[in-house]
């Protein structure tokens, strides 16, 4: 138990430093800019109280905003896809009574959890890029940054979940 | 007894949600209008810290481009120097008592240079943070500029960092006006491109062409005039439009900012309360 807290401590600062220090210094094409942050949330168990899925997704969210200058943007769009997680989950795969895996290829499967994943950071994405621009206006351009970047953002995700051998 | 307790247990993680969109949603409007004070941004000091050991880490790969912005304008500056005092020589001949020049109140500026620590570029509300903060004397409203040309405003300062909005941020509008004939309008930037800003509001009748220089009007405290911001990069009006929608290329590229200087107006306090009291 004391182990599991520790580990998602940890994953939570690497992906934290990772996010403000690496990814948020690149610019694909000028503009494309993926938060893999949003690991952290994915990777929660299943069956984990909401309330507590809710609440760590909203420190995740108001630290990134925090060193990003963007107060509240990752905070809200974090905690939307928290709420909508689990249901996201159960559209995909049923899981069977007694049983709480954390989400991987190896517990869904390759292909369910691509799809998982691919639902989350595109509705994730586009919420913050949208709050981000906070209008309407030139709203193409926005939507298609906020693709563009869940694509990268999506393949990077896969990327070291292929790495998580378990 | 159980169901119940498990029918509040769902319907209050509903409704924590809802507190925390709320939060979320009224911390997003609150932070709209940049004059705001931000408790919560990167000039806060851990923050900063960690923004600056990341960023010694990256300077190394910057310090070819910054040597050679340095060294253009070491040169500039010394014959600037050159000619100045060649001016001074010939004014103190002419003059022998010099107790009655005094310095035209809105040229008493100083400069203090500063690290970019932190860049974004790739957002719409792009921030820069430095690292000179309170104790070095940077307070709000202070200008930034770097060799090439004007970066942005200081909007929130903690004792040892600042953070900066720059020219790439749709929330700033900067008062600038054309070198050649002083017409002025105000900079806008749509959040496109980080090379490239706009400017609507420049009457039908106004001349100028491709490749005329930017610079800021000096209306605002926060700058002196004749910094330069940017090249007209290329313009059109309809024939039913009253005013040009002009494409203006940037002088700072904020991609491989490092250096600034912010500028120290001795005279902001004493500008701006006067007026302020006019417009009261």
């Amino acid at each position: 138990m004391l182990q599991k807290i520790l580990q998602n401590i940890l994953l939570f600062v690497a992906l934290v430093l990772i996010q403000v220090l690496v990814l948020n210094n690149i610019q694909f094409l000028g503009f494309v800019n993926p938060y893999i942050y949003i690991l952290f949330l994915l990777s929660q168990p299943v069956k984990q109280p909401r309330m507590l899925t809710l609440t760590l997704a909203f420190m995740l969210g108001i630290t990134i905003d925090i060193f990003s200058s963007t107060l509240g943007i990752h905070a809200f769009a974090t905690v939307f896809v928290a709420f909508i997680r689990s249901g996201v989950i159960k559209l995909f795969f049923s899981i069977d009574e007694g049983f709480n895996p954390s989400p991987s290829f190896f517990s869904l499967g390759v292909g369910v959890y691509i799809r998982y994943v691919s639902v989350i950071v595109v509705i994730h994405h586009i919420l913050l890029f949208t709050l981000e621009a906070f209008s309407f206006a030139n709203f193409g351009f926005v939507l298609l940054k906020a693709l563009l970047s869940a694509i990268i953002t999506i393949l990077l995700i896969l990327g070291t979940q292929s790495f998580n051998k378990k | 007894m159980r169901n119940l307790f498990n029918f509040l247990l769902k319907y209050f993680s509903v409704l924590f949600f809802l507190i925390l969109e709320i939060i979320s949603f009224s911390l997003i409007i609150s932070s709209q209008s940049y004059q705001r004070a931000h408790f919560f941004s990167s000039s806060n000091t851990v923050v900063a810290s960690i923004y600056q050991t990341g960023n010694s880490v990256v300077e190394f790969f910057k310090l070819k481009t910054s040597n050679e912005n340095l060294s253009e304008e070491n040169t500039q500056l010394k014959n600037e120097i050159i000619a100045l005092k060649r001016q001074l020589s010939a004014f103190e001949m002419q003059k022998s008592d010099s107790s009655e020049l005094r310095l035209a109140p809105e040229t008493a500026y100083r400069y203090i240079s500063a690290k970019v620590i932190n860049c974004s570029t790739s957002k719409m509300q792009n921030y820069i943070t430095l690292n000179k903060g309170m104790r070095d004397g940077v307070r709000k409203n202070m200008g930034v500029i770097s060799e090439e040309g004007a970066v942005g405003i200081v909007i929130d300062v903690s004792d040892k960092f600042s953070v900066v909005i720059p020219i790439i941020n749709t929330k700033l509008l900067i008062s600038s006006k054309f070198k050649r004939n002083n017409y002025s309008g105000t900079l806008t930037w749509s959040g496109v491109n980080s090379r490239f800003a706009s400017l609507n509001d420049i009457a039908r009748h106004v001349e100028f062409s491709k490749g005329d220089t930017l610079i800021t009007s000096g209306f605002t405290p926060s700058f002196p005039e004749n910094i330069p911001i940017g090249f007209v990069d290329d313009f059109h009006i309809d024939p039913s439009d009253s005013y040009y929608t002009i494409k203006i290329s940037l002088a700072v590229d904020f991609k491989t900012l490092a250096h600034v200087k912010i500028i120290d107006y001795s005279n902001f306090d004493e500008q701006t309360t006067l007026e302020k009291s006019v417009q009261n």
